[in-house]
């Protein structure tokens, strides 16, 4: 499916928790813009504004969905047993799979937004990416339940356990890409519209959680900037990379501010408009001409 | 865009105005690689008029910056804007790039002889 400019344009929505509804004012200014889309990628919290786009929910939907759906009572349920194996791992046996809090809620959330729909049933092709557990492979959904690949998609480290899907299991997408370009690129994508986000970085490290929370956001930006440099530098046509600049700080689960998040991400695609409005433009005329 | 160029001593001052991207970052490549065949090999590129850089304009620039090196030379960026610097930051540039506040120490950097 190509859109009117006869070019193949992606959406990739890198990982960012709560930060990912920025992807809803792209896509109102994608929209407004009358800019088709022909295939979105998505990668952890990314891969459920993601589904939504590409199942053809319109943002303002998306956004109601996202604050019933993200919120702190996610992590709100303790798994004491996950906890006791991660302390006692030899005598109870961890089955690799540590993981501090229930995923129960998550799932029941994940069902009510998506029901039984197959990522092949989506309007717009869509892929989800999660890392192999095993291997540290990036692993590449493009069938079977939504749910299910989201859930994969989420598992974020020491919160969620790893996810068994098709015999692997798997862990957060940001694990492999915080910004999987790539999967647009392998797909045939000319155009990819690219929205991804930095982990902000811990103000104290004094306890083991924030010392954790910081040495994996020092890895995941330095992998997000080492993917994007790559990705950047080896596609044929042109990355569009959109970074919103948040002024107040967004965590994990500040769905409140889900509206100012929206508005923070529609300001950075206008900047980005003008260069892409006058590069479908020319491609339009060339496939005209 | 628009492309002035001026020398100063060995080194060419490249003055850019505009956008570098995949509709104009031609005709800059095309510019800047007449200048190193014909034995400048020390570029400076202004940026402060530099308003957007796209993917298909950093893979120009990183073709000049080798073209450069390969000649024995340098190329330089000066007086680069918040939201561009931000793209070089996030594309890898600034940890292969030397970048200077204004074209005056950009230039002063390759007669203090870090010119390669």
């Amino acid at each position: 499916m190509t859109t009117r400019h006869g070019k193949k344009v992606a959406l990739v929505l890198g990982s960012g928790s709560v930060k990912c509804a920025a992807a809803l004012g792209l896509q109102n200014v994608l929209q407004r813009e009358g800019i088709g889309i022909d295939l979105v990628v998505g990668c952890s919290a990314g891969s459920i504004y993601a589904a939504m786009i590409a199942a053809g929910h319109d943002p303002a939907s998306t956004a109601d969905t996202a604050r019933r759906l993200w919120t702190r009572e996610l992590t709100s349920q303790r798994d004491h047993l996950a906890m006791l194996r991660a302390l006692l791992g030899r005598l109870l046996g961890s089955g690799g799979t540590f993981g501090m809090r229930k995923d129960g809620l998550i799932l029941d959330r994940l069902r009510v937004a998506f029901g039984d729909l197959a990522i092949e049933e989506t309007r717009i092709p869509l892929f989800i990416t999660a890392t192999d557990l095993a291997n540290g492979e990036q692993v590449i959904l493009s069938s079977g339940r939504v749910v299910d690949a989201i859930r994969a998609s989420i598992s974020i480290p020491y919160i969620f356990k790893p996810f068994k899907h098709g015999g692997r299991l798997l862990i957060d997408g940001f694990m492999s890409d915080p910004l999987p370009i790539n999967v647009a690129m392998e797909e045939g994508a000319d155009v990819i519209i690219a929205i991804g986000f930095e982990s902000d970085h811990q103000k104290r490290f004094n306890t083991l959680g924030a010392y954790s929370a910081q040495l994996t956001a020092i890895m995941a930006n330095n992998l997000l900037k080492a993917r994007f440099a790559f990705h950047n530098l080896t596609h044929h046509s042109e990355v569009i990379l959109i970074v919103p600049e948040f002024e107040q700080r967004v965590r994990l689960f500040d769905t409140e501010k889900i509206d100012y998040v929206i508005e923070v991400g529609a300001r950075a695609a206008e900047k980005q408009l003008p260069y892409l409005r006058r590069l479908l433009e020319l491609e339009a005329a060339e496939v005209g001409g | 865009m628009e492309v002035s160029l001026t020398d100063v001593g060995d080194v060419t001052v490249t003055t850019v105005v505009g956008s570098i991207d995949g509709l104009t970052a031609g005709g800059l490549q095309d510019t800047l690689e007449a200048r190193i065949h014909a034995g400048r090999n020390q570029l400076v590129v202004d940026f402060a008029a530099v308003d957007y850089t796209s993917s298909a304009g950093l893979r120009t620039l990183l073709a000049v910056m080798k073209e450069t090196r390969r000649a024995g030379g340098d190329f330089r960026l000066a007086a680069v804007r918040p939201d561009v610097h931000r793209v070089l930051e996030l594309s890898g540039f600034t940890s292969i790039l030397k970048l200077f506040a204004g074209t005056d120490e950009a230039v002063a950097s390759f007669q203090a002889g870090s010119g390669r």
